[in-house]
């Protein structure tokens, strides 16, 4: 994409400054803030996961929340029936939505595309009453309390800011996770299917144990997001991740940008902040507003925010870098021009 | 025994309410190759629409007749609006354009008429027969009524009409339906229009049951593309048969699954479709596509 040797520093330098200003956003913002910037690094872990699945796989799923409620039940059971600390509940919350992810893909992998969609639609409004159900082990309506995770004594600040730091360093583990999964050979085996799948099946990929795959992986990140998402509230309860919590993710991988990293961090702020600027407007007209602003983003903005900044970026390109771009456009124009001709005369 | 057939016709009349959103559904998706999300918010929309003009004196079955063909309209102006401009975009452009509308329209109605959920005036008189020990009430016959009128109607108006001859083509080829004179965004307009309109009769179906609030379709649109699923999404007939299938599973697994019981039963529609998933992923009347490659 981005690969040009004299723009890397550029990124890297820009990468640097980004996690700088995240970082000591806690001594910046009063503790509300922190708070709400907490939850939006926790949704913005799920929506990676689920640009790993929609961008680079072509998979469209309404699931994402369920996965994130699983990791996030899976953290507060484990705290309170076996007093199990965050460390070790980690890996159980990232499995366990893995494993589900796993098993709700045999089935609904069946179908791509619009139907499966909405079979993961189904799974999403399920989620509620489910937790309900359940109550020898979610406690139901009550939901589970446990102790939020304290800072270390060698950590200068209080608690929000600790699990603010703890959920910023979680969003960078998973981002380099997902470079590295984007990157290599497994990138191109996602993005080979996701283009098309005739060949890429022709190439020997397994098609549905690629898909199986990338649909588990997706919803291991969930896993993680909903782990961190139990830390900073100490509390799952049903109600908090109702059918609205699915729809919020997906919009926010799209209007972000499906095919970037970036843009998971900007759907996150986008689903985390949106939604309570729309009430603060007009209470009664918030939905409305916000379902308006959803069609007319996707009217104006198909590839969300970052493909408007890629776009503008390509624009602006020639008068940032002046000396290898614009002479290799003029170049290639000039090879261009007396074949075109040609072409048209013959 | 008697209680395992009773709750087959109560399953049967629920399931042809379904049914006839899973035909609204279907008719959208082989038109325009749009699962709509919105479609039961939109229905809800329009059943406000008749409550209020009821409210405001207009006789119940006149405010029907005057809403039927402003649900038309509606659909027709949201094709035009929204989803015209995103036909050829990915799927996932679509799908937020669908969540837009399931959020926009869903809020619209609580904007207007806030949360209180208001009874529905019933079509169909209260009365009931017997037969066997099963009770037969004039609300389920009717519903299985409209359903059959509806099916029949669609049936007629795709096979001998010529508008349902172009509609159909411009379902199937858009790129060459306008090389003999189909107009194939006039005709995807109509498909749009006519399945609002159904989804209008589904909700004014279904309110006397559940009360008019803003979510009510919620559950109703769930079992609705369950049931299309169910059906195959290319099939008109698969959809009248799945809700029905949908419909009667529901209300057996809610009776005599202990676990499920009524608090749960929306999640049978879903062991349902996953079975048939594995089993038959393109639905029970759906075709298989065959590519080339």
């Amino acid at each position: 994409m981005m690969g040009s040797t004299h723009e890397r520093p550029l990124l890297t330098a820009a990468l640097v400054m980004v996690a700088t200003v995240l970082a000591i956003v806690p001594l910046l913002f009063p503790s509300f803030l922190v708070y709400q910037l907490s939850i939006a690094l926790t949704y913005a872990i799920a929506i990676l996961g689920l640009n790993l699945l929609m961008g680079f796989n072509g998979q469209i799923s309404v699931a994402q929340g369920v996965f994130f409620a699983v990791g996030a039940y899976a953290t507060a059971i484990f705290a309170t029936r076996f007093g199990l600390g965050p460390l070790a509940t980690l890996p159980i919350a990232v499995a366990m939505s893995a494993l589900i992810g796993f098993l709700v893909g045999i089935p609904a992998l069946r179908m791509q595309g619009l139907p499966l969609a909405f079979v993961t639609l189904g799974l999403a409004v399920l989620v509620p009453p489910l937790a309900l159900k359940l109550d020898w082990i979610t406690k139901g309506a009550t939901g589970i309390s446990f102790a939020k995770p304290m800072p270390p004594s060698w950590f200068p600040g209080n608690q929000d800011t600790f699990l603010y730091e703890m959920c910023l360093v979680s969003a960078a583990i998973c981002v380099w996770i997902a470079r590295r999964l984007i990157g290599g050979d497994t990138g191109r085996t996602l993005r080979a299917v996701r283009d098309n799948a005739m060949i890429a099946e022709s190439l020997g990929i397994n098609l549905t144990a690629v898909r199986l795959a990338a649909f588990a992986t997706s919803a291991a990140f969930a896993g993680f997001g909903g782990w961190c998402f139990a830390l900073i509230n100490g509390y799952v309860s049903p109600d908090s991740f109702q059918m609205t919590m699915s729809f919020n993710f997906l919009v926010g991988s799209i209007i972000g940008g499906i095919t970037s990293i970036a843009g998971a961090l900007i759907g996150a702020l986008f689903i985390t902040f949106v939604p309570d600027w729309a009430s603060d407007i007009n209470l009664a007209l918030s939905g409305v507003i916000y379902g308006a602003a959803l069609v007319v983003m996707m009217l104006l903005a198909r590839d969300g925010v970052v493909g408007l900044a890629r776009d503008a970026y390509a624009r602006l390109r020639p008068t940032l870098f002046t000396n290898t771009s614009r002479k290799s456009s003029q170049v290639r124009a000039a090879d261009l021009a007396p074949i075109k001709t040609q072409g048209r005369t013959s | 025994m008697q209680l395992f057939f009773q709750q087959i016709v109560e399953g049967l009349a629920s399931g042809a309410i379904y049914a006839s959103l899973a035909l609204a559904l279907v008719l959208v998706y082989r038109a325009t190759r749009v699962v709509n999300f919105a479609q039961g918010e939109m229905a809800t929309f329009t059943a406000y629409l008749a409550w209020q003009l009821h409210e405001w004196g207009v006789p119940f079955v006149l405010s029907l007749i005057i809403v039927a063909p402003l649900s038309f309209v509606l659909g027709a102006l949201v094709f035009r609006l929204a989803i015209r401009p995103v036909m050829t975009a990915p799927d996932h452009t679509i799908v937020v354009i669908c969540i837009g509308l399931f959020v926009g329209f869903e809020a619209i109605c609580l904007w207007i008429w806030g949360s209180d959920a208001y009874a529905f005036p019933r079509i169909f008189p209260d009365t009931a027969w017997t037969v066997g020990g099963i009770r037969f009430s004039a609300a389920n016959l009717g519903v299985l009524g409209v359903l059959c009128v509806l099916a029949l109607g669609l049936a007629a108006v795709f096979r001998f009409t010529r508008i349902g001859l172009a509609m159909r083509a411009s379902a199937a080829e858009r790129e060459k339906s306008p090389l003999v004179g189909i107009r194939v965004e006039t005709m995807l307009m109509l498909g749009w229009g006519l399945a609002t309109v159904f989804g209008f009769i589904a909700a004014v179906l279904i309110a006397p049951k559940l009360f008019l609030s803003p979510p009510m379709m919620v559950p109703v649109v769930i079992y609705a593309l369950a049931a299309a699923t169910l059906g195959g999404w290319d099939s008109p007939v698969g959809a009248i048969i799945g809700g029905l299938v949908v419909g009667v599973a529901e209300s057996l697994g809610a009776t005599f699954v202990g676990f499920i019981g009524s608090e749960l039963k929306i999640a049978i529609p879903f062991i349902v479709m996953a079975i048939v998933l594995v089993l038959r992923p393109q639905g029970l009347f759906g075709k298989t596509a065959v590519m080339r490659a």
